[in-house]
Order: C-alpha cells, then sequence, then structure tokens
C-alpha cells in the first residue's frame, strides 16, 4: 500500500508502472480478501467446534447434576427409610417366648420366623391382630350382655315401685297395731329421718339417750322438735352457703354504707346475733319420776360456737303450791345448777369462744345464758364434746364420752329433782312449823322434843355474808332462816343449803338469845350444838337416798336446844326460883371436859344423853 | 378455800412438848394426836407446810383430854384408856403403842378416885378416895412429895404421896371473895409452884398461900379459866375468852393477848429447849397458836 501510495505519488511519472502497480494491488487486494475469507472461515469453524466441543461437555455436565441430584435425592429417601419409625413399634407386643408359645402355628410360622427377624415382626404383629379381634368380639358380647341385664334391672324397679303405694297403706293401718303393743316402729323411723338432719353433736347425745332409756332406764324418752326443713337448708349447701353468706354480707355492707349510715351497734348486734345462732332442731328429754312429776331439758347447739346448752322445765303431777321459801327451788334457771361440783353454767366451756366473743364485743357469755340456756360441762360432754384441758384424763371422744357420763348424769339429774320436790314438800310443812319426820328416822329423836320451830325464811347472799366464814359458801347456794323456840329462849339458826343437796350436807350456823346473845362464834356449848347437826351426816340422812337430812337435822336442833337449856345449871343472879326449864331429860353428866360441854347425843333406845 | 367441816367443828384439848422441846403433840376432839416440828415452823424459811402436822393418828375413841410427856414417852387419855407412844418412833412419823419404864403416874379419873399407877409394870399400886365426884385436874409438888387435886365437887384436895393418905381439903367455892356461884363450883385448873398455889375454874381464878391455906389474891378475869401456869413471876392463864391472860402475883391483870380460836382449852409453855422457847395455845378451833415472845401471836399451826 505503501508502495502504491509511494508509487502513486511518483505515480505521475511512470503510468505503467501505475497500470502494473494496479494490476499488483488489485491481486494483492483479492489475495487480501480471500486472506480475510480465509480467515474468518477459520474462525468460524474453530467457533463451530468449540461449540460443539462445549455442548457435548454441557451435556455431559448436565448428566453428572442430574445423577448428582438424583444420588442426593435418593440419600435422603434412604435417610426418610431409615428414620421412619413404624407404628407397629409402638404397639406393645408379647414377648417371643409367650409368642411362640401360645400363636397358632400358621401365624408363628417357626421356621421362617426364628431366623428372619422381619417375618417374626409380622408374625407377632399377626398374633396381635388376631388377638385383638377376638378381645372385639368379646367386648361386643359383654355390651350386649349388659344391657339385657339392664333392662332387667328396670323392669325389677318398676315392679317394686309399683308396691310402693300398696306398702304405705298397710303401714297406716297398722298404726293402731303398733300402739296396741307399743312397738312405735313408725314413729322411730320418722325420728331416724329426722335425725339424719341433726348436727353431730345432738346426734350423739340422741343416740346414747334413746339406747341408755332402751337398756336401763324405761321412764327416759327422747325427742327431736324444731324446724326439719331449715336443718335441711342448711345442710343441704354448708359451703356454698357460707361463701354466699360472706358475698352477701359484703354486698349488703357495701348497699348500706351507699343508702345510709348503718349504725355500728345495729351491725355488731347482727354480727352477735348470727355468732349465737342456734341450730334449727333441738332435742327434748324427758325424766319421769314415780311420782308423776317430769323433769323435761331442752337441748339446743349453737352451732358457730360448737356448744350445747340445756334448758329445762318440771311439770310436777300434783300442783306445788304454798311454800314462799321454795320458790327458788324449782326455779329453772337454778334448778340444774352445780350437777357436778363447780359446773355453774354461767361461762361456756369452749376455750376458742373467747376470740369469737372479742371480734363481736361480747365480754360476758352469762347475758345470753337466760336465752340460749345453760352451757353446763356435762352437757358438752353428753354430746361427746369434750373441751376440758386436762391432759392426764382419758381422752374420749364423740359416743365414748357421751356413752361413759349418761347413766351417771341421768341419775344425778334424777336425784336433783327428787330431792327438789322432797325439800319443796319439806318446806312447805316447815313454814306451817312442823317438822316432817319420817318413822324411818323416828330413833334419832327422843319421844318428847319441846323446843318447836316458829320461823322458817329465805335469806339472801348479802345478809350471809357476815354470818360464816367465806371459804364455805358461795352466791349458788341458797339461805334459810329457822327460828326455835322454847319459853324465853329464841335459837336463830341460818342455814345454807348447797345446790348438790343431798350430797353436799347443809349447814348450820346458832345464834341464842336467851338472857343475853351467844353465838356459835362465842360459846362452846352453840359450837358443840352446830357440829352435832353439822357433821354427822351418816346418821342423819336417813334412808336412801337421804331426803330426809335438812328435816333431821332441824328436829335435832330442836332436841340440843332442849338439852341446852335445861342443862343449864342454876344461873339467877341471886334468885333461888323454879327452873324455868325443868330437867326432864335424862343425862350422865351435864358437864364434860374443860370446855364443859353438854351432852347433845341421843342414845337409843335407852333414851339417855350422853357426850360423844 | 373451803374449809371442812371436820376442821370447822374441831377442839384442841391438849397439849405436850417432846422431851427434847422440838416437837408438839396436840389431842383434839375427833380423838386425834397431831405431831408438828416446832424447829421446822420456827425455822426462818417457814412455809405454809410446815405449819402442818408431821404426823397425825387416831389415837382414840373420844376426844383426847389430856397429854403428857415423859423422858421417852407420850401418854395420852382418852375415854377410859390410857396410851402410850414412844416420842422416838413418833419423831419417825411411825406410831406403835409400847409399854413405858418410868416411874410411876398418877391419874385421876372419871370415877372420883385417883390411880396411881406402876409405869414400868402397869399395875395401879394405889388409889385416893375422897372426891365426891370427878377430878378435873392434879399437879404435883416434888419437894413435899404431894398430890393437889381439883374436882368437879369444888374441893382441892392435897395428898401425901408417899403414904397416900389426904393432908388437906380446900373448898374453895365457900370462900366468898373467890366463890362465883353463876358458873358453879368446880375447879378446872390448879397450878403449884413450891408454896403457890393457883386455882380456878367456877370460881375465879385464885392465888392461894399453901402454908396459911387462904387466898392472897384473885384475879378478875370474866370467864372461866382452864389452865393456869407460873412463869418466872407472870401467872398465865387461858379459858373462855379469845386471850391468854398475863397477870401479877398481885391480883392485876397485866395484859391480855389476842388469839384465834374463841376460846382456849390448853396451854403449853416449852421450857426444856432453849432454841424453841414457846408457849403455845389451843382451843375451840383447828388452829394452835404460836407465841415466840410472850406478848404476841406469832403464827398458827393447823391440823
Amino acid at each position: 500500500m505503501f508502495h502504491f501510495y509511494h508509487v502513486s505519488k511518483t505515480g505521475s511519472e511512470r503510468v505503467n508502472d501505475a497500470d502494473i502497480c494496479f494490476i499488483q494491488c488489485s491481486v494483492h487486494f483479492i489475495t487480501l480478501k480471500k486472506l480475510n475469507r480465509l480467515a474468518h472461515m477459520r474462525l468460524k469453524k474453530g467457533r463451530d467446534q468449540t461449540h460443539e466441543a462445549k455442548q457435548r461437555v454441557d451435556v455431559l455436565h448436565l448428566q453428572l447434576q442430574n445423577l448428582l441430584y438424583e444420588v442426593m435425592h435418593l440419600q435422603k429417601e434412604i435417610s426418610k427409610c431409615l428414620e421412619f419409625k413404624s407404628q407397629h413399634e409402638e404397639i406393645e407386643l408379647v414377648s417371643e417366648e409367650e409368642f411362640f408359645q401360645e400363636a397358632p402355628a400358621e401365624i408363628s410360622r417357626p421356621h421362617v420366623t426364628r431366623d428372619d427377624n422381619h417375618q417374626l415382626t409380622l408374625a407377632r404383629l399377626d398374633w396381635e391382630l388376631e388377638q385383638r379381634k377376638r378381645l372385639a368380639e368379646q367386648y361386643k358380647m359383654s355390651l350386649a350382655r349388659k344391657e339385657k341385664i339392664q333392662k332387667a334391672i328396670e323392669q325389677k324397679r318398676e315392679y317394686l315401685s309399683s308396691l310402693q303405694p300398696g306398702l304405705q297403706n298397710i303401714m297406716q293401718a297398722s298404726l293402731p297395731v303398733q300402739e296396741y303393743l307399743s312397738m312405735p316402729f313408725e314413729q322411730m323411723q320418722k325420728q331416724a329421718e329426722v335425725a339424719r338432719h341433726l348436727p353431730p353433736p345432738l346426734y350423739v347425745l340422741l343416740v346414747q339417750a334413746a339406747a341408755y332409756g332402751q337398756a336401763c332406764d324405761k321412764t327416759l324418752s327422747v325427742n327431736i322438735s324444731g324446724d326439719v326443713d331449715e336443718a335441711k337448708a342448711l345442710s343441704r349447701r354448708p359451703e356454698d352457703s357460707q361463701e354466699d353468706e360472706s358475698d352477701s354480707d359484703a354486698e349488703e355492707e357495701q348497699q348500706n354504707t351507699k343508702r345510709r349510715r348503718a349504725t355500728v351497734g345495729v351491725q355488731l348486734e347482727d354480727k352477735r346475733k348470727a355468732m349465737l345462732r342456734r341450730h334449727p332442731l333441738s332435742l327434748c328429754v324427758d325424766l319421769k319420776c314415780k311420782d308423776g312429776s317430769v323433769l323435761h331439758l331442752f337441748f339446743y347447739y349453737l352451732m358457730n360456737l360448737n356448744i350445747l346448752t340445756v334448758k329445762t322445765k318440771v311439770s310436777t303431777a300434783t300442783d306445788l303450791s304454798g311454800a314462799v321459801s321454795a320458790g327458788e327451788l324449782l326455779n329453772s334457771e337454778s334448778l340444774l345448777n352445780c350437777l357436778y361440783a363447780s359446773d355453774h353454767g354461767k361461762e361456756t366451756p369452749n376455750p376458742a369462744n373467747r376470740y369469737q366473743f372479742d371480734k363481736v364485743g361480747i365480754t360476758t357469755f352469762a347475758d345470753y345464758v337466760s336465752d340460749l340456756g345453760h352451757p353446763y360441762v356435762w352437757v358438752q360432754k353428753l354430746g361427746g364434746l369434750q373441751f376440758s384441758s386436762d391432759g392426764a384424763q382419758v381422752c374420749l371422744r364423740g359416743s365414748a364420752l357421751s356413752a361413759s357420763h349418761m347413766e351417771k348424769t341421768m341419775k344425778l339429774l334424777r336425784g336433783r329433782l327428787q330431792a327438789r320436790l322432797a325439800l319443796h314438800k319439806q318446806f312447805s310443812s316447815l313454814e306451817h312449823s312442823i317438822i316432817p319426820v319420817s318413822s324411818e328416822c323416828q330413833h334419832l329423836f327422843p319421844a318428847k322434843v319441846v323446843s318447836g320451830l316458829t320461823r322458817w325464811t329465805m335469806m339472801s347472799y348479802q345478809e350471809f355474808t357476815h354470818v360464816l366464814k367465806a371459804g364455805l359458801v358461795c352466791e349458788t347456794d341458797l339461805f334459810f332462816m329457822a327460828v326455835v323456840e322454847r319459853g324465853t329462849a329464841r335459837l336463830l339458826a341460818a342455814v345454807v343449803l348447797n345446790p348438790r343437796y343431798p350430797e353436799v350436807m347443809p349447814l348450820f350456823s346458832l345464834s341464842l338469845h336467851w338472857k343475853g346473845e351467844r353465838s356459835g362464834r362465842t360459846e362452846d356449848n352453840l359450837r358443840a350444838m352446830e357440829s352435832e347437826v353439822n357433821v354427822f351426816r351418816a346418821e342423819l340422812q336417813g334412808p336412801r337416798p337421804g331426803l330426809q337430812l335438812l328435816t333431821n337435822q332441824i328436829q335435832r336442833l330442836c332436841v340440843c336446844l332442849d338439852v341446852y337449856l335445861e342443862t343449864e345449871s342454876q344461873v339467877c343472879d341471886g334468885s333461888e326460883g323454879p327452873r324455868e326449864f325443868p330437867r326432864e331429860k335424862m343425862c350422865l353428866r351435864t358437864a364434860r371436859g374443860p370446855s364443859r360441854l353438854k351432852p347433845f347425843k341421843y342414845n337409843h333406845p335407852q333414851g339417855f344423853f350422853s357426850h360423844r | 378455800m373451803f374449809i371442812s367441816l371436820q376442821l370447822l367443828h374441831m377442839s384442841v384439848f391438849s397439849q405436850s412438848f417432846s422431851p427434847c422441846g422440838r416437837f408438839l403433840a396436840a389431842g383434839n376432839n375427833y380423838g386425834e394426836i397431831a405431831v408438828f416440828s416446832l424447829s421446822a415452823a420456827l425455822s426462818p424459811d417457814a412455809s405454809e407446810a410446815s405449819q402442818k402436822p408431821i404426823l397425825n393418828f387416831t389415837a382414840h375413841d373420844g376426844p383426847v383430854f389430856s397429854l403428857l410427856s415423859t423422858d421417852t414417852h407420850l401418854l395420852s387419855a382418852g375415854n377410859g384408856e390410857i396410851s402410850a407412844w414412844s416420842w422416838a418412833e413418833l419423831i419417825k412419823k411411825v406410831r406403835i403403842s409400847c409399854s413405858v419404864n418410868d416411874n410411876s403416874l398418877i391419874v385421876g379419873g372419871g370415877d372420883n378416885n385417883i390411880h396411881i399407877m406402876d409405869m414400868e409394870t402397869g399395875i395401879f399400886k394405889s388409889v385416893l378416895k375422897g372426891h365426891t365426884d370427878y377430878i378435873h385436874c392434879l399437879c404435883f409438888k416434888e419437894r413435899e412429895e404431894e398430890i393437889l387435886s381439883g374436882g368437879e365437887d369444888g374441893a382441892v384436895r392435897i395428898w401425901d404421896a408417899r403414904t397416900n393418905r389426904p393432908v388437906h381439903c380446900i373448898e374453895v367455892f365457900k370462900y366468898e371473895e373467890c366463890a362465883r356461884p353463876q358458873f358453879g363450883k368446880w375447879i378446872s385448873c390448879l397450878a403449884t409452884d413450891s408454896d403457890w398455889m393457883l386455882c380456878g375454874g367456877g370460881p375465879s381464878l385464885s392465888l392461894w398461900h399453901l402454908r396459911s391455906m387462904s387466898p392472897t389474891s384473885v384475879f378478875p378475869l370474866p370467864g372461866c379459866q382452864r389452865e393456869a401456869v407460873f412463869y418466872q413471876d407472870l401467872i398465865m392463864s387461858v379459858g373462855e375468852g379469845p386471850h391468854v391472860s398475863h397477870c401479877l402475883h398481885g391480883g392485876t391483870v397485866k395484859a391480855q393477848i389476842p388469839c384465834t380460836p374463841s376460846s382456849l382449852n390448853t396451854l403449853a409453855l416449852n421450857l426444856k429447849n432453849s432454841e424453841h422457847r414457846v408457849m403455845t395455845v389451843g382451843g375451840s378451833s383447828h388452829q394452835i397458836d404460836v407465841f415466840t415472845n410472850f406478848s404476841y401471836r406469832a403464827f398458827s399451826l393447823s391440823f
């Protein structure tokens, strides 16, 4: 090209040369094109070859990928298969030994399964299936049988309930027969029905009292009185009702404070009433005595305080009247005081109640006693409630405790009633100045007793406190004044009667008004008279049960006054007149000992007086 | 505190101190004898319990009217019988009645006679008759060996112990200054101190000079005296009324010390033991008052 250029530049000179050059150039151009063409074709071929090889490689690559993918897939499958937990493993199969023993041959195929675990498992599964099918069939059969039996039961039940009206009729018809034979089954059944709703202590009391009545004491009878429906309501929802109550209380309180300010006192009063609530059912125990009088005991249960209380009533066959001083004897408030020593029934025996009372501001339970009844300790024991903190005692509970106290308490109750009735009679006669001495006790006294009782009245505790030392009397005792007279001599006797008469002797304290005043505190002979009357219980109590004690004591007092006055030495301030009290009693010796005591002891049947 | 009925109606009739002077025996109307330990009761740390008897036993059926201590034994007299108890055993809280071996015991009885018993053999040696009614009290004059006895018949008789014959007889109620007809003529207490004699009872308590057989002073004590003793230059007597009377020989009443029982039956002085020199009185109460200083009551022992 350059040459051509060069040529061309220099070309003008040589035109021929230009043509040769031009032909050379064109040949060169054709060769160049051919070379270019060749180069292009070579390039193209090379490319094609490369392309082909590449394609071959790609195919192979793809195949490789496919295979790899398949491998991976297969691996996953394999791992899945390996992890696969067949349900059959969850089934508890019987152990192999049992299986081989029990399964029939076609299932167990031992010749195959012994070698092959897979077959063994299959066989076991088969066997399992077999067994389950059998059991399912059995189950179906049992169900069917059960249905049949149910139906039979239903039928029988219907039959029985159809009998019910018939039986009722028979029961009604048999009532007159029951009464005639005195076997009140119907009544007892009804009572048993109601008894189911009694609170536990009352139930224990009922059972024990009824048992005791049947076994030992025909004159004792027990009844239940009160509102059964309320009791049922109480027992039906004890917890719910409590919760409801507390909720409703809370609501009520809120409402109250919103509407009007209810006074604190009223709220407290309500709380107190709620605390002292009685169970709607109560027991009535009747003790009949031979002379026709009856002691009615009403037992109540205070639910929140968990104690029993008792109220009494006495009904007598004959009308008791006339004895003014006997007013306190049968007073229902004090009739059962101190049945056992120091059992006053004024305070609640349950120590837990103290805390409850503090919450509602009750200071003494004694205020409510007249309303609610007396919570004596023996009542709690009869109901099986044990509050005593005395650890030394055997700890009985419930029925055992009740049973152990029942007999003794009933006897004491009956004795108390009889003693009080006897005293009542005696008092009415004493008020008429007659000392009723029964014929069995006549031997204690001489035939002629000149001193006589002129007055018998009641006294109060305040008047009495100065007469005797405080350790001997207490507020629950009854106090009386007796006046015995003979001629100008008057003997005043202050009598202390313990509620537990006649177990505890009445105490006499004497003072004599005769030519001056002397009392048992100052004079030895009057003291000896007191001891004669107070100490010798075995002689004075008379035949059992010892109800003659008081009257015998008074009679002895009269006899002793006779002796005292008759044996008094000739006093007279110098005057020698006739004695006011001539000596009529026979005495061995009128004075003995340094204190010159008079002979107060009467000896029967010789009829003389001697010293002890 | 509940006082039982028995305690309420108990009376102490007699007392006696043990030979060593550390114990007191007291007899009551129920026939019981209680032995108290004086050393425990008088010690500085005495308590309620030390005022109770260390031993209490029933000696007789009837009241124990007199107790007497010899050197080894305690003699108690009840209704018709005399028992002897050994002090050594009593102190050990055991009671056995056994025989004694001492001199003679003079017993005044309800049969109006005085019996003298030989304590070794227990046989009655002699009887002194003369009283017309039963005998209340006896005392013995050692120097002249004379026995004095006073009785219900109002006479004080003096007997010679060696010859057992009556020497004198004084009828106290016949003397104007002593006689108290409103009470009676019985003599219930006698005490003698060589030449002097105290006697009292129905008639007023009076001091007599034995040589002249006449009363020298009469004590104006209101009630009947039941026991009187000579002590140093004082005369102490107890009787009706809740006090111990201190009197002088001249006839004046120096003091009247109040006591618990409402009337007193017995007075005893513990002179044998100088540590526990006390006076004890008992009467119509279950308590026995103890006087450490004779002018006031220190404390009471109780049955």
